[in-house]
């Protein structure tokens, strides 16, 4: 006997095996981030007011950039339109704009993760640096004339590091200034303030990293699983587009199946990210 | 009745002469098959070798508590050997391989044993016969379902010899305790625990996945939801609870793994101090969240651990009585509820950690609901023993034991769901009582039946029943005799972390009779041990020496797995099956037979 | 839920984050009467028209292919 209803529809549920299969990963996959989300509303509503050295708040806000995440949330949307598209060109029949859809779907996933690992860069090269008389700036540093980047780990900083080489004087470029809403306060000027600051007074000085503050810790690890996500989704939707579609001679059925399905987790990711960019980038 | 046509042994080899079958090599025959069959009996075989190294480490356990102090006979000169000077000096367990050995007895039997066993092993082999599908809905997915679990396995015991041992916070990996046990080797047992968990809940997630699919896809003509066997019912829901429950320690378990590599402070609190310095972290974190997320999974965990083991008893006892069960709709239903209520009753594992009274009311009434309906399945099974011809062979036996000792294992947990009486129990021995009244009497007995019963299906051949009813007997006694003293234990206030035994209380005026109990725990669990041998024995002599099957249906059973060839050939049926009627259709007035098989047409 | 209706889903929902930061927009353009968070505002406004009436393309473009 053969497996049934592989890309027949059953008649009584009128679902074909992969698309129950699907909807049931993508149940499994709500309580994935639906598990992160709850954890990041717990941290920050227990968080310890005056914890965050910015401001006189115990969650920092307003760290992330709102019109970069803005235009990532247009790329999303605009994938997720090409991929419905695709899925009906495949049903109208029409194989070669089914191709060119999916392409552009593949192409702004991958513009998705490289404007992501872009702002990922600008957090890692990102410090706070809490002085002695309590007062804390933000902003990229700049130690013996050169910007510590990301791609490379032993240039991240820190006080312990900066004695051992015997820096004495390190610049930071000032972030502007943040009313307790994350709102910058004076717009206009974009021209960053320069500030001299002595090794000596420096209490603590970290990157934007996970382990700065729990902010940082669940914005990467949401923020990375959901890249991961995207990976994997352009991955096969590539896979699709290309060497998989041989399967439009053999089986047109099941290959339509099989977009559609592809289509269910591609939509479910950017879901996600619908979700994401409120909650870590507005709120 | 087609009972003579039913009924004649009809084996795999005749039946694929119509097929042009190429016979399959060693490795995707038994490594990479596909098979739902061969599945199950991977998984079978792998977690029944889990369950007896998992039984190991706690006799190791048991003889340190005995015995604080002196030295491990026959294996503590190897437990110095292989794990260093600094575990076990001398052959004796230091506190550290203590508390790593109880970590992973609880993982090990929980994620690695029992869990693949119920669902693994019987789910994958039994579900798919008694719907009358050809196979799982997902074949090369239950492939990488194994795999997953076999890698996770391999992990959880590699992390035995990493430099500072296994993870040792407990099966429950309680943070901050589990950030902070070494801060010196960053990729330490903790580490290992939490990627072998990640692996596991992979495969459970692909397993449960592929499960609904199949029970909702691939049900046979006439097979409506209310003529699935309960079993089946138990595994719906048991899959419902893997999907759903696991997927937060998964992001629980990524969040420790962040602590632990990348000092991240998810669950490490402000000002946190450890051996007296303050630990170099950012803090912010909270400890409540790993043990909500944790407990999310734990409780629906142990209705995974419990759901397919009575539905293993269903089968046994519907079949042994010969007569209908009793309530099975209201069974359905029970099961229904318990999956839905188990998402809602996991604060019951944390009324001590202040999670404030009103909470903690909610939680307690929750969990006094979900035992409602358990009561319900346990009370159906009861009554459908009343007037039944019941034949007592040891897969009945076990099955009937099932029922008293699960019954044990729920009553003592009432006091235990109640906030005020739990505040005094909890962390001692009278939880650990009533955890493994469930899971040891209760879960194993179902597992052993479950053997015993459809050991004829897989083989062709009986299991030998004189040592049969050895093994039941034995483990019986001596199952009782291991646990029943423990709530004595917890009385008294003896907490279960301690690695000698509770002799640190003695001296704080604890009776010390009950220190003395440690022995008969000891040697009865020896006694346990001893008494597994004839099952052994028989398992492996069966295969090749046990009585034949007399024909596909040697218990006279009404379930569909019954009318395939013995042992059934690939593709399973050899028509396509329809079920005619419910699954439990015996001794129907006006019938030929006892029994009324689903697959029978009249 | 065939990807059809899940695609409209997945618009209603992109309708609704559009209005929530353009309405977050304003906001902070109340507070700070900076003009840049006052563009914000009106471009996410535009974009929820544009997702309504896109969403109404599609319904129409695919109204033979396959169901809700």
């Amino acid at each position: 006997m053969e497996i049934p209803y592989t890309y027949k529809a059953r008649p009584d549920t009128g679902l074909y095996n992969a698309k129950v299969g699907i909807w049931l990963f993508l149940a499994s996959e709500i309580m994935l981030f639906g598990a992160l989300f709850s954890a990041y509303i717990l941290l920050r509503v227990s968080a310890p007011v005056g914890f965050w050295p910015d401001v006189a708040l115990a969650w920092p806000r307003g760290l992330l950039n709102i019109p970069i995440g803005t235009f990532n949330t247009a790329v999303l949307i605009t994938s997720s339109v090409t991929v419905v598209l695709a899925w009906a060109a495949l049903k109208m029949n029409n194989f070669a704009r089914f191709r060119v859809y999916m392409v552009i779907t593949v192409l702004c996933a991958f513009a998705f993760l490289g404007i992501k690992s872009f702002e990922y860069n600008d957090k890692f090269s990102h410090y706070v640096i809490r002085l002695q008389d309590g007062k804390a700036l933000t902003g990229h540093i700049e130690v013996d004339g050169k910007h510590p980047r990301f791609w490379n780990f032993s240039d991240q900083w820190s006080v312990a590091k900066l004695a051992e080489q015997k820096v004495a004087k390190i610049k930071v470029e000032m972030d502007p200034e943040r009313d307790v809403h994350g709102h910058v306060k004076a717009h206009g000027s974009h021209d960053h303030e320069v500030r001299e600051v002595a090794v000596s007074d420096i209490v603590f000085m970290g990157s934007y990293t996970p382990a700065t503050h729990p902010f940082f810790a669940v914005y990467f690890l949401i923020t990375a699983l959901h890249g991961l996500h995207v990976l994997g989704g352009a991955l096969v939707l590539g896979y699709f587009a290309f060497p998989g579609a041989k399967m439009w001679k053999s089986n047109p059925e099941q290959f339509i199946n099989r977009i559609e399905v592809g289509g269910l987790f591609w939509h479910f990711v950017d879901l996600v990210w619908i979700f994401l960019f409120p909650v870590v980038y507005l709120l | 009745m087609q009972s003579t046509a039913s009924h004649a042994h009809t084996s795999a080899t005749d039946s694929s002469h119509g097929h042009a079958h190429h016979e399959p090599g060693f490795f995707s025959k038994y490594i990479f098959s596909t098979d739902h069959k061969v599945i199950g009996i991977q998984y079978g075989v792998s977690a029944l070798l889990f369950l007896l190294f998992g039984f190991f480490l706690m006799l190791a356990m048991r003889f340190q508590l005995a015995n604080p102090g002196k030295p491990v006979p026959l294996v503590g000169p190897l437990l110095e050997k292989v794990l260093g000077e600094d575990m076990a000096k001398a052959g004796v367990m230091g506190g550290d391989l203590y508390n790593s050995f109880g970590a992973m007895h609880g993982t090990i039997m929980v994620f690695l044993a029992i869990v693949p066993v119920l669902f693994g092993a019987f789910g994958n082999y039994v579900t798919p016969l008694q719907i009358g599908a050809p196979d799982m809905a997902f074949p090369r997915l239950n492939m990488a379902s194994f795999h997953a679990y076999f890698l996770g396995g391999v992990v959880m015991i590699a992390s035995f010899f990493t430099p500072g041992g296994a993870a040792r916070s407990g099966w429950t990996s309680y943070s901050p305790l589990a950030s902070v046990t070494d801060l010196v080797n960053r990729f330490d047992g903790q580490t290992y625990w939490l990627m072998g968990m990640v692996l596991l809940i992979t495969s459970s997630l692909l397993g449960s996945v592929n499960f609904i699919a199949t029970i909702i896809q691939l049900r046979c003509r006439g097979m409506s939801w209310m003529r699935m066997p309960f079993f089946v019912w138990a595994q719906f829901v048991t899959g419902f609870l893997l999907l759903l429950a696991f997927p937060p320690l998964e992001a629980a378990g990524l969040m420790q793994l962040m602590d632990n590599l990348f000092g991240s402070s998810f669950f490490l609190p402000q000002g946190l101090v450890v051996s007296g310095s303050p630990l170099q972290v950012s803090g912010g974190g909270s400890p409540l969240l790993w043990q909500h997320l944790f407990w999310f999974l734990g409780h629906p965990e142990v209705y995974v651990l419990i759901l397919p083991a009575i539905g293993i008893v269903t089968e046994v006892i519907s079949n042994n009585i010969r007569k209908p069960l009793w309530g099975y709709k209201s069974m359905v239903y029970s099961v229904m509820s318990i999956g839905f209520l188990s998402f809602i009753v996991w604060a019951h594992h944390m009324y001590l950690t202040g999670m404030g009274t009103k909470v903690a009311t909610f939680f307690q009434t929750t969990t006094m609901m979900i035992s409602i309906p358990s009561v319900i399945i346990l009370t159906a099974l009861f009554i459908s023993l009343w007037g039944g011809s019941i034949r007592f062979n040891s897969a009945s036996l076990f099955a009937l034991s099932f029922l008293p000792m699960f019954g044990i294992g729920g009553l003592t947990g009432l006091p235990l769901g109640f906030n005020a009486s739990d505040i005094f129990l909890h962390d001692s021995y009278y939880v650990i009582g009533h955890f493994h009244y469930v899971v040891a009497p209760g879960t194993m007995f179902a597992v052993f039946a479950g053997i015993y019963y459809w050991f004829p299906k897989i083989t062709g051949r009986h299991m030998n029943e004189l040592l049969g009813k050895l093994h039941w007997a034995g483990s019986l006694f001596f199952m009782n005799c291991v646990f029943a003293p423990m709530f004595i234990q917890g009385f008294k206030g003896m907490s279960r972390r301690m690695s000698d035994g509770g002799t640190t209380y003695f001296g704080l005026g604890v009776d010390p009779g009950v220190l003395k109990l440690n022995n008969m725990i000891f040697w009865s669990a020896i006694g346990l041990g001893i008494c597994q041998i004839p099952f052994i024995i028989n398992f492996f002599s069966s295969i090749f020496m046990g009585k034949r099957a007399a024909s596909d249906n040697p218990w006279q059973a009404t379930t569909l797995e019954w009318s395939t060839p013995t042992p059934p050939p690939h593709g399973n049926f050899l028509q396509e099956p329809v079920a005619y009627r419910g699954p439990y259709e015996y001794s129907v007035p006006g019938a030929k037979s006892d029994f009324s098989p689903q697959g029978d047409k009249n | 839920m065939s990807l059809k209706a899940f695609h409209i889903v997945f618009v209603a929902a992109s309708v609704i984050l559009m209005a929530f930061l353009s309405g977050w927009s304003f906001l902070a353009y109340q507070e700070t009467h900076s003009t840049e968070y006052l563009v914000w505002s009106l471009c996410a406004a535009s974009s929820v028209v544009g997702l309504v009436i896109y969403g109404r393309f599609f319904l129409r473009k695919l109204r033979n292919i396959s169901f809700l």
